[in-house]
């Protein structure tokens, strides 16, 4: 098996601003990683470049040894994204925006409407299928950047804080479905939610001032600093005692 | 799958999204009302309906013209909005170039503008059927200039769009630049005696013309002596051919830069 994202050098400036520097890190096929790193480490700026929102200064980025820079589409088929808090067009309703997405990716007919259903059903938006987005909370949002992210069955799953808005029962449920689609795709996951990290991942790659401060298995970081808690204070400069 | 589906599949969520939205529904409200007031208040400050059908038809051009600025309500947020409003982190990792959502964006708001503007000749078309018995030929010409003053319009506003923060900063930049500015240095340009076409004010000015000349019209209200007779000796007449060779390039120029800075923008 292969790798499926391959990070090479990647350096990314905001003005005089280093988001990234030199960042170097390959995920596995199939396995579930998590992306660790205090406010303004570099995280959501490595995601937004693996999904072609942003171009890096230097460095390269491959989903499924395609090159994402020289073809952005064909990368993006692979893969299935939930970044930042993303918004949706308020006057569509959920079934109108994941039959809009499906569409865009080659799903058409009873496939997708069949598909549809199945993902609405697993993030518990049934009764609200019909209704427009206008009228969500933050948490339903997120529960269909879900739905969206999983609707073409990606083999590379991209998630940004996606528990982010969930009350405890969704980020139980969450954690459920990303952990039910982590053993047949490759995930990378960034979170400042630790225990839901650990309780999602095999591995953690932790960076800081966007340099990558370790990257081993959650229970190789548990065995050298007692807990993943105490490995990601100690790499980032926090307290330790 | 091909670019052109792709296409398809953007015009048609795009256009949903206009039908969807109030404002398509309150800018043909405000041109149909301007037309009533045309229509009824014509014959009740001048003692009847003009004698001529073309100077009544060049009248009731404000309505479509005033639909044709719809175009800046509908393409205001066309790109702007996918950052200001963070749509863009859903829509831009879907495998499509950038350049088809933007072109399907641009097809889907002229179609919005379009349909408005085919919804008001009707109604003009009634309207002089019913006072005159005929509807003029060049009805088809004012038309013709009228989406393609949309058109125009429509690629200014993607121009501010794709320039602007925010979604407000760009409707608000477009009618600053097509009416206030665009409409000011068209007035000092006409009256000094020098060419105009080549501002979009003109080419909104354009959609009367095939219905008779401005100083046709200003003779039909028993205007034009005296001291605006003076000025009016300075005015540049402009050209039906030279205002859409303007609003061709308006078209163009808009569209193809809005693209190009389009594509360049990243979703931070």
């Amino acid at each position: 098996m292969g790798d499926s994202i391959i990070i090479e050098n990647l350096t990314k400036y905001y003005n005089d601003f280093m988001a990234l520097d030199d960042l170097s890190l390959r995920v596995p096929e199939g396995e579930n990683i998590g992306l660790l790193g205090p406010n303004g480490a570099g995280k959501s700026t490595t995601l937004k470049i693996l999904c072609a929102l942003l171009r890096p200064n230097t460095g390269k980025v491959y989903l499924d040894g395609i090159d994402v820079l020289e073809e952005p589409e064909k990368a993006l088929s692979r893969i299935g994204a939930i970044i930042e808090t993303p918004e949706f067009y308020s006057y569509l309703t959920p079934e109108d925006t994941l039959n809009y997405f499906g569409k865009l990716r080659g799903m058409k007919g009873e496939t997708l409407k069949k598909r549809i259903q199945e993902v609405i059903e697993l993030v518990k938006l049934e009764k609200w299928n019909k209704v427009k987005i206008e009228k969500f909370s933050r948490g339903m949002k997120q529960r269909l950047a879900l739905a969206q992210s999983l609707l073409h069955d990606p083999s590379i799953l991209i998630l940004d804080e996606p528990g982010l808005g969930l009350d405890p029962r969704g980020l139980v449920e969450f954690r459920e479905i990303i952990s039910a689609a982590g053993k047949k795709k490759t995930v990378f996951f960034a979170s400042h939610q630790l225990n839901e990290v650990a309780l999602i991942c095999d591995k953690v790659a932790i960076i800081n001032n966007g340099k990558l401060l370790a990257y081993e298995s959650i229970a190789d970081m548990k065995k050298n600093y007692q807990s993943l808690e105490q490995a990601y204070l100690q790499l980032t400069g926090g307290n330790i005692e | 799958m091909s670019d052109f589906e792709k296409l398809g599949i953007v015009i048609r969520y795009e256009f949903l999204k206009h039908l969807r939205r109030r404002r398509l529904y309150i800018i043909l409200g405000i041109a149909l009302l301007v037309e009533v007031l045309a229509l009824v208040l014509i014959p009740v400050l001048r003692d009847g309906y003009p004698d001529s059908v073309m100077m009544m038809a060049g009248m009731l051009t404000v309505g479509p013209s005033l639909a044709a600025i719809g175009a800046i309500f509908f393409a205001g947020d066309a790109i702007a909005g996918e950052y200001e409003g963070k749509t863009g982190f859903l829509l831009f990792t879907n495998p499509v170039k950038r350049i088809i959502l933007w072109t399907g964006k641009y097809i889907a708001g002229f179609l919005a503008v379009a349909a408005m503007i085919i919804f008001t000749y009707i109604i003009i078309s009634i309207a002089l059927l019913v006072i005159y018995g005929e509807v003029p030929l060049a009805t088809l010409g004012s038309f013709g200039l009228c989406v393609l003053y949309a058109s125009a319009t429509l690629s200014i506003t993607f121009f501010f769009s794709a320039v602007s923060k925010g979604s407000m900063g760009a409707t608000v930049m477009t009618l600053l630049f097509v009416w206030v500015v665009s409409g000011i240095v068209e007035s000092i340009l006409a009256f000094t005696g020098n060419p105009y076409w080549f501002l979009i004010s003109a080419g909104g000015d354009s959609i009367a013309l095939p219905y008779g000349s401005m100083e046709q019209f200003m003779a039909g209200f028993g205007m034009g002596g005296g001291h605006l007779g003076d000025i009016m000796g300075n005015f540049e007449p402009l050209s039906i051919g030279m205002a859409a060779l303007g609003m061709c390039i308006y078209l163009v120029v808009g569209f193809v830069a809005s693209i190009w800075i389009s594509n360049r923008r990243q979703l931070a």
